[in-house]
């Protein structure tokens, strides 16, 4: 009977890790790459929850940290959509490629 | 009065010309042609003279011990304080002062009267603007200068004004400067006195290294002290020509009063400053400014050794002689005068010198009087014959302008000295001006050349010591006086005695009265006969002015028939011609001989004046009297004679003594010498300097720009070019290219700012996973001790 342990849920983490910034680096699309940041995230939390789980004390600093990064994301997530917004409405698209104003 | 008034007043009288001047120059303009002159003469000589009437009769009716509290409490200020030395502002509140404030109020008054008469027929636009008003602000100015000069309580306040009216003097000779004469008149004048006063500043810088003090007062007791005690400026074993640096003081003092009162041989401005308003002639040039200089050796008398007196006398005889002389052979009625005035001025100086301090000084107010009136009249005569001033084209004015024919007539008389010799009328002789204070002159001149050896010395028993000296009224040092041995009363012989007024001031300062016999040498002779010879000249010059101008035929039809006088300009004269009168007999003499003990006390100074004069006089007079009083008749004789009958016999004598007129007509020549000697001497300097300063000096400041132009293109061409302005574009394309390299992975694309961003992190993994540092560990676990 496998036993699900700590390895397990860093491996998930690692996966959804992988996929977001895979995500990140593929996408041209502004929402494609907002979710890949979120899928990012959620590694970090899951990997936060499970540390606090198998490793940590009686505090649950972990789980309280995730939380923070929980609504972090949300705020994250709202302010990147409306960048995405102004985005669209200054170039007609959401095609980050296109938005290279400041290269060097 | 009480207290402070005398000063308030004096300080008042000063300083109303001072306002009016200030109003005129704002205001004049607007005040018109005739307001502008009754305004100046209300505040620049008006209230002046209401104050100085009302100063002068309380100071009369004050006894004498008060007078010298008032004069030991007259207020000071100080004013800075230089190098140790406390300057203080102040009023010299003496008799002297209130005397000469007086005389100056006086005649300035009128000669403002007559201004404004002798204005209203003269043109007053100069390059098309209206300056009649600037006149008489020009007096205003002048009327507070000099007020300031007589009232001043120290040498370097005395100074300012002193230049003050020196400007004024400038200003008022050019005042028609739109033509050459004048513009040349006035510089020379001003030039002239510049050379003067390098030696008054010599004087005055002197007195302040060795006197530590520039208070007139001060200054007489510390040279008195120093002379006592042989220390200070007597200890300077300097000598220059032969005279002690002490001698030198009193010398370069005079130097100053030289210049202003235009002594040989700086004289030479003063005829051609006729070129001025005759008033301006008249009150600058003749009565106030001009005796500022004989004013000036009065207030420093004390600081005169006898060898600078000597000095003074000389140069005052010289003056009095060789002006006199020229006065003869000159035709225009103001040269004239002008001539005359310098030999009246040498005179004074010469009285100066002699030690006559009093009978200077009485010189100084009588000929003031006369003097001005007769240029006055001189300016009525001008204005009247529409500005013909040649006499030779006059004669016969009387008819057209008596009263200023008989004015002028008894200014004559005045300078002349004409008296009656021997007669009195209530205690006072009969005669006028210059009978009075000239004959004085010439008696103490007597005494010091011909029987100076027989005076004796009577001890008064101070010894030399100051310190044991107790009377307050006079300088501290000293010890004998000197009366004459064989007349020790008061005698009543001279004519002039009771006016001498030596029995008012009795024994009281007689006391205190220093003298130093033996440092005092006798007159030289031919000083005393020369300045006699002059006096019988002076009447033939005059009276040959008088009959050419009003007496005889008409020369000059044309002239005649438009000659005329006006009130405004002879009324001055009548009341002036009054005041000659009264200053020859009343309080003038008395107020100096009052002031004489104070003012002429000094360690090594013997003045004969006032109480120690009248005896001295006694003696010489019971004969000399007669010589000199008598030689206004034998000059008038002369002159009426010559010209008596039109200028026939002049032109036969003037033939005879071709070159002897010649001289005299040529000022022997003076203005050529000096023409020759500093003109085309700084002429010839100046060529020699230009050539210097073209050849050389510009020469290396020429070479030297050129070098340095070569050296700036080379420095702008190679290392301004390639070396500071290469470094600088060097550096800007360095940051050009580095930025080039620097911004390349700036891509603008997102994602791949994400993948260098991983990389970076799984760099930074990789590298702490592996490394195998135990610390490293323990922050980072393993992820095998993780698994566990």
């Amino acid at each position: 009977m496998l036993t699900i342990g700590l390895t397990h849920y860093l491996i998930v983490a690692v996966v959804l890790f992988c996929a977001g910034l895979y995500t990140m680096m593929t996408k041209r699309n502004a929402i494609g790459i907002l979710i890949g940041v979120e899928l990012v995230l959620n590694s970090a939390t899951v990997n936060l929850v499970a540390f606090d789980r198998y490793l940590g004390g009686q505090k649950l600093d972990g789980q309280i940290t995730a939380l923070f990064v929980i609504v972090l994301a949300a705020a994250e997530a709202a302010i990147a959509v409306g960048i995405c917004i102004n985005v669209y409405s200054n170039l007609g698209t959401v095609d980050v490629d296109r938005a290279s104003r400041l290269q060097g | 009065m009480t207290g402070h008034t005398y000063e308030i007043c004096l300080a008042l009288g000063v300083l109303s010309p001072m306002i009016g001047f200030w109003l005129l120059v704002f205001g004049g303009r607007v005040l018109g042609k005739p307001g502008a002159g009754w305004f100046a003469l209300v505040t620049g000589m008006g209230v002046p003279l209401v104050l100085a009437t009302y100063v002068l009769l309380c100071w009369l009716r004050v006894d004498d011990a008060t007078r010298a509290a008032l004069t030991e409490n007259a207020a000071r200020f100080h004013w800075a304080t230089i190098g140790g030395v406390s300057i203080d502002i102040g009023i010299k509140l003496d008799s002297l002062t209130i005397a000469m404030f007086f005389m100056v109020t006086f005649i300035a008054f009128w000669i403002f009267f007559f201004s404004i008469g002798y204005m209203s027929g003269h043109s007053d636009e100069v390059d098309g603007k209206r300056k009649y008003w600037r006149f008489f602000a020009y007096l205003s100015l002048f009327a507070f200068s000099m007020l300031g000069l007589v009232v001043s309580s120290n040498l370097l306040f005395l100074f300012i004004f002193w230049e003050l009216v020196g400007l004024c003097s400038y200003l008022l000779i050019g005042f028609y400067f739109h033509e050459p004469t004048p513009q040349y008149a006035q510089i020379k004048a001003f030039v002239t006195n510049r050379v003067g006063d390098f030696g008054f500043l010599i004087g005055m810088m002197l007195v302040f290294f060795h006197l530590k003090t520039l208070d007139l007062d001060q200054a007489a007791v510390v040279f008195g002290e120093q002379y006592a005690a042989g220390s200070g400026i007597f200890a300077s074993g300097f000598t220059m020509f032969g005279w002690s640096l002490a001698t030198i003081l009193g010398i370069g003092l005079f130097c100053g009063a030289m210049g202003k009162s235009a002594q040989f041989p700086l004289h030479v401005w003063l005829p051609d400053a006729m070129a001025g308003p005759t008033p301006v002639s008249a009150l600058i040039h003749a009565a106030t400014m001009v005796a500022a200089g004989v004013y000036l050796v009065a207030r420093v008398f004390r600081l005169m050794t006898p060898e600078a007196l000597m000095f003074v006398a000389a140069i005052g005889c010289i003056t009095l002689t060789l002006m006199a002389l020229i006065a003869l052979v000159q035709v225009d009625i103001k040269k004239c005068l002008a001539y005359s005035t310098l030999s009246q001025l040498g005179y004074m100086i010469f009285g100066m010198g002699c030690g006559a301090w009093v009978a200077a000084l009485f010189h100084l107010v009588t000929h003031a009087f006369f003097k001005a009136m007769l240029f006055l009249g001189s300016g009525q005569v001008i204005e009247g014959c529409h500005h013909v001033q040649d006499m030779r084209r006059m004669g016969g004015l009387r008819k057209k302008m008596p009263v200023t024919c008989w004015t002028f007539f008894i200014g004559v008389l005045a300078i002349s000295g004409a008296g009656i010799a021997g007669v009195k009328v209530g205690g006072a002789g009969i005669g006028l001006g210059g009978f009075f204070s000239k004959d004085e002159i010439l008696a103490v001149a007597y005494v010091r050349s011909h029987e100076w050896t027989s005076y004796e010395r009577v001890e008064e028993g101070h010894g030399g010591g100051h310190g044991s000296d107790e009377h307050a009224s006079a300088v501290k040092v000293g010890a004998s006086r000197v009366i004459l041995a064989s007349d020790p009363a008061h005698g009543d012989s001279g004519h002039g005695s009771t006016a001498h007024g030596a029995s008012a001031h009795g024994g009281s300062h007689a006391t205190g009265k220093a003298a130093i016999f033996e440092n005092t040498p006798p007159l030289p002779k031919w000083m005393f006969y020369l300045a006699l010879a002059t006096a019988y000249i002076t009447p033939f010059y005059m009276m040959r002015a008088w009959w050419m101008t009003f007496m005889g035929k008409p020369r000059d039809q044309h002239v005649y028939d438009h000659a005329h006088e006006t009130p405004m300009m002879y009324i001055p004269l009548a009341v002036l011609a009054g005041g000659t009168a009264f200053a020859s007999y009343f309080v003038f003499r008395d107020l100096f001989a009052h002031a004489a003990p104070d003012a002429t006390d000094a360690a090594m100074v013997l003045a004969i004046d006032g109480t120690t004069h009248t005896p001295a006089m006694s003696a010489a007079h019971s004969y000399l009297v007669y010589a000199v009083g008598g030689s206004f008749v034998a000059g008038f004789a002369l002159a009426i004679g010559i010209y008596g009958r039109g200028l026939d016999v002049a032109e036969k004598i003037k033939r005879t003594a071709g070159p002897l007129h010649t001289l005299l007509e040529k000022k022997y020549f003076i203005d050529e010498l000096y023409h020759l000697v500093w003109i085309k001497g700084c002429l010839v300097v100046a060529t020699v300097a230009r050539f210097f300063d073209t050849w050389v000096l510009d020469l290396a400041y020429n070479l030297l720009g050129s070098a340095t132009e070569r050296f700036a293109v080379f420095i702008g061409r190679f290392v301004d070019v390639h070396g500071v302005d290469g470094i600088v574009n060097g550096i800007s394309k360095t940051s050009l290219d580095v930025s080039d390299v620097v911004r390349s992975p700036q891509t603008g694309r997102i994602r791949s700012y994400v993948m260098f961003a991983a990389m970076v992190a799984a760099v930074v993994i990789l590298i702490l996973v592996f490394k195998p540092e135990p610390s490293h560990r323990l922050l980072i676990p393993s992820v095998a001790s993780l698994g566990g």
